[in-house]
């Protein structure tokens, strides 16, 4: 009796082991193509940037840099656009929402890989790397610039003006102080939206030009921003070789599992990006003291309207803009937001578009327990999983951690 | 393939679990609760609708300091930040100036106030809590009101047509934190706990349906090339459609095109028709992440699709409304990938 009873215990321990910490069985057919579909390897060359005609100029790469970096592209002289995209940070910002002249609404994301993505920003209200780079510069929180001024600080800093002539050509007529006054842009409060609108329309053409050229040299500088091979990719790379590999520890191998089947994670986090860089209401509760919000709806009206779109008169081939032309505009739009890549996710801390989450297993835990949507309808269904469950995925999450593919020299301020 | 649910070997323990989430669930439901339905609001599944004149729109209220992501029809279970968030139906409210406004309920008639209350009151300033002037809105509308007191308020939405100047309203009386015991309150609850351990059956039903399509899918061959789609006959037998993508073969996350060749009943080809595309996943309850579009007919009943995204593996469909002289009907290609 007693050892039937001392068995009975000890084979109930076993299953209970196993049920817990199954053993890896192998991959099936089905599963491999969803690993490789997330491998880094399969990620396609840079891809072209058409409407961005410096896009892979060395020149325009030295000057983005530069820009980047120059806390003299601000109203304040405090802020540069690496203020909120710190390169140690994932370039993120650690904050739930970003500060600099003031506080932005939403949550700063890590910027590489970003080359790949037809939308930038959370609502995808932007549709090139080059077209989201003037936003911040014009935006009163952020750089709280106004394009004249920029201008004219091309103009009269020595270096910039050689490097910006040498890849965009001449400079217009700033030293008129007349047909361009100091400052003022269509964006600016009221001195500078007057000063803006007294100009004559073609000079108004003239400094959006120089402005968008400024959005288009940064845009270079970003497209270097690539992401490197992570323990992930590595563990694929030998798993394709030899049909095994030892990468991957158990923990990580089960949370593999789960992302690429009943949790679903690859429905959005696809491509070895981990994003399918398209937008998707996943039901995240509205900050204290805001409003939820409305996300890609609001999103794309405003791309549509941006003259600085894939279509607009900025644009170096207005052409190839399918993407924009063929915008989804489907109710899904309410409340949805542009998934983010899932590679280097230890840098870039709070998670969530308003930085709702302070570590990776209240997202998950989020995603868990899928609840109604504040505005739309969540689109991610409850996962019902343990909790042994629930920390075997983050363990997964974090094998895709992996320095930049990108010379050190570009991740630290240039030296002028 | 070889095991790859081991989880779902066992499904049972999970279910058990859920079941007892639902029993506390319906425990909490049946005290004297929140959801219920009086005024211009109704319950509609499990969405509240609001009627403004003829009009429509979904109406929620959340605490998400307090309640999180619960949402509550009228009564608030406490004071505090209150998100009120009005969603348009797209039946024409979304064009017009919408407002919204709160007012200390001291009609007299409680949970039953109405418009004729709310008009007797005259001048509605006086016993206002929160105003939001009118703002056109294409999606949705929401506000926030931080509510200091439990009380009874009435929420008046108001939208004013421009051309007529006709005015839509609806009234609702709803009370926020600390209500006693109240009758009504429970038989609702009551109705809802029954829904409630219905939910629970259907709950243990779809288990047994998932099991179910997952060993089906394991003894299903995987569907042959997808970037091709023969012969689809539409729903009236109007028509007959052969697809085939531009790329070979699928991808997700790709930009391409469609050739779609048209067929009549008789198996000519249809040319002038109107032709629209939509689609989606049915499993996952969404659509097309993009708009595709028909840009140019390719002659002898051939069309270009353009346009097309598929933005994650599963099975998707795409509706092609087909209207070639007055007989619209839709053929529905299947695809998987
Ligand atoms: C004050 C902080 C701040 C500054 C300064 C700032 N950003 Fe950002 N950045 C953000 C925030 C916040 C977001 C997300 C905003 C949103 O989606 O609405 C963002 C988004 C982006 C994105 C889109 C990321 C994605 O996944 O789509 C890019 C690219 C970017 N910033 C580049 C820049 C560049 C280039 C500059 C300088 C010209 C800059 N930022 C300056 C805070 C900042
Ligand atoms: C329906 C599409 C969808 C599914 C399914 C999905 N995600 Fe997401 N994910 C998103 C979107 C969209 C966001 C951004 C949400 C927001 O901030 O509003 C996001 C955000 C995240 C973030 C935060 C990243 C950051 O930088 O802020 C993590 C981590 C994450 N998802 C992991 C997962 C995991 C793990 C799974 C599977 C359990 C999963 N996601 C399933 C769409 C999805
Ligand atoms: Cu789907």
């Amino acid at each position: 009796m007693r050892i039937f009873l001392t068995l009975t215990a000890l084979v109930a321990a076993i299953a209970l082991w196993w049920w817990i910490f199954p053993p890896h069985p192998g991959w099936s057919e089905d599963e491999l193509v969803s690993i490789q579909n997330i491998w880094l390897e399969s990620l396609p060359a840079l891809p072209d940037d058409p409407t961005n005609s410096v896009a892979d100029d060395a020149d325009a790469q030295i000057l983005g840099h530069r820009l980047f970096f120059d806390l003299r592209m601000s109203a304040t002289g405090t802020t540069s656009c690496a203020t909120c995209h710190q390169p140690q940070r994932g370039f993120s910002d650690g904050l739930a929402l970003s500060v600099a002249i003031g506080q932005t609404k939403r949550n700063a994301p890590g910027i590489a890989g970003l080359a790949w993505s037809p939308w930038l920003y959370w609502d995808g209200r932007k549709d090139s790397l080059w077209a989201q780079a003037l936003s911040p510069l014009e935006d009163a929180v952020e750089h709280g610039g106004s394009r004249l001024m920029f201008a004219h600080l091309i103009h009269t800093d020595e270096p910039y003006r050689a490097l910006y002539e040498k890849v965009f050509g001449p400079l217009p007529a700033l030293d008129d102080r007349s047909r361009f006054p100091i400052a003022g842009g269509p964006l600016a409060s009221d001195e500078g939206r007057a000063a803006w609108d007294a100009m004559d329309p073609d000079d108004q053409r003239e400094i959006n030009r120089l402005f968008s050229n400024l959005g288009k040299a940064i845009a270079a500088y970003e497209r270097l921003l690539v992401h490197g091979s992570s323990r992930f990719d590595r563990y694929v790379a030998e798993l394709m070789e030899t049909g095994d590999s030892e990468q991957l520890a158990g923990s990580e191998l089960r949370g593999l599992r789960l992302f690429i089947n009943e949790a679903n994670c690859t429905q959005c986090h696809n491509g070895p990006l981990l994003t399918n860089n398209a937008f998707h209401n996943t039901g995240l509760l509205s900050l204290p003291g805001k409003l939820p919000d409305i996300g890609r709806s609001a999103g794309l009206r405003k791309v549509r309207d941006d003259e600085f779109n894939c279509l607009g008169p900025y644009s170096d081939n207005p052409t190839v803009c399918d993407e924009l032309v063929y915008a989804g505009s489907g109710k899904e739009n309410v409340g949805a937001m542009k998934a983010p890549s899932l590679r280097n996710l230890a840098d870039t801390q709070p998670y969530g578009h308003a930085g709702q989450f302070a570590t990776l297993g209240e997202v998950l835990d989020h995603y868990n327990e899928a609840p109604d949507a504040m505005i739309g309808h969540n689109e991610a269904k409850p996962l019902d999983l343990w909790p042994w469950q629930v920390v075997d995925l983050e363990a997964f999450l974090l094998t895709l951690q992996a320095p930049l593919a990108t010379d050190p020299s570009w991740l630290e301020p240039p030296d002028q | 393939m070889r095991e790859r649910r081991f989880l779902h070997t066992i499904p049972w323990m999970q279910q058990l679990f859920i079941a007892f989430f639902y029993l506390l669930y319906l425990a909490s439901i049946l005290t004297p609760g929140y959801a219920s339905a009086h005024g211009g609001v109704v319950l509609e599944d499990d969405l509240c609708v609001i009627n403004v004149g003829f009009y429509q729109a979904h109406f929620t209220i959340f605490q998400p300091i307090n309640t999180q992501h619960e949402q509550f029809c009228e009564d608030l279970p406490g004071t505090g930040e209150s998100v009120f968030v009005l969603e348009y139906l797209h039946d024409g409210l979304e064009q017009l100036p919408v407002d919204f406004r709160i007012i200390r309920n001291v009609t007299g008639m409680g949970l039953f106030a109405g418009v004729n209350d709310v008009e007797a009151l005259g001048d509605l300033d006086v016993v206002t809590e929160f105003y939001h002037p009118p703002v056109t809105e294409p999606d949705a509308f929401a506000v926030l009101h931080e509510f200091a007191e439990p009380g009874a308020f009435i929420g008046i939405v108001t939208a004013v047509h421009p051309d007529t100047d006709t005015l839509y309203t609806a009234v609702f009386p709803f009370e926020v934190g600390a209500f006693g015991l109240n009758y009504p309150l429970i038989a609702v609850g009551v109705v809802l706990g029954l829904l409630a351990v219905l939910a629970v059956s259907s709950r243990w039903r779809s288990g047994g349906a998932t099991v179910a399509t997952l060993c089906a899918g394991l003894l299903l061959p995987m569907t042959a090339d997808a970037a091709e789609i023969e012969d689809v006959v539409s729903a009236d037998g109007y028509y007959r459609v052969t697809a085939i993508s531009r790329i070979h073969p699928l991808a997700i996350n790709q930009m391409h095109a469609w050739e779609l060749q048209v067929f009549d009943r008789s198996g000519q080809p249809v040319i002038n028709a109107n032709i629209s595309v939509s689609g989606g996943m049915p499993a996952h309850d969404h659509g097309l992440p993009t708009d595709p579009r028909i840009t140019r007919e390719l002659g002898e009943g051939r069309y270009l699709l353009e346009g097309v995204k598929f933005h994650m593996r599963g099975a998707w469909e795409l509706y092609v409304l087909i209207d070639a002289t007055g007989r619209p009907d839709t053929a529905t290609l299947s695809l998987e990938l």
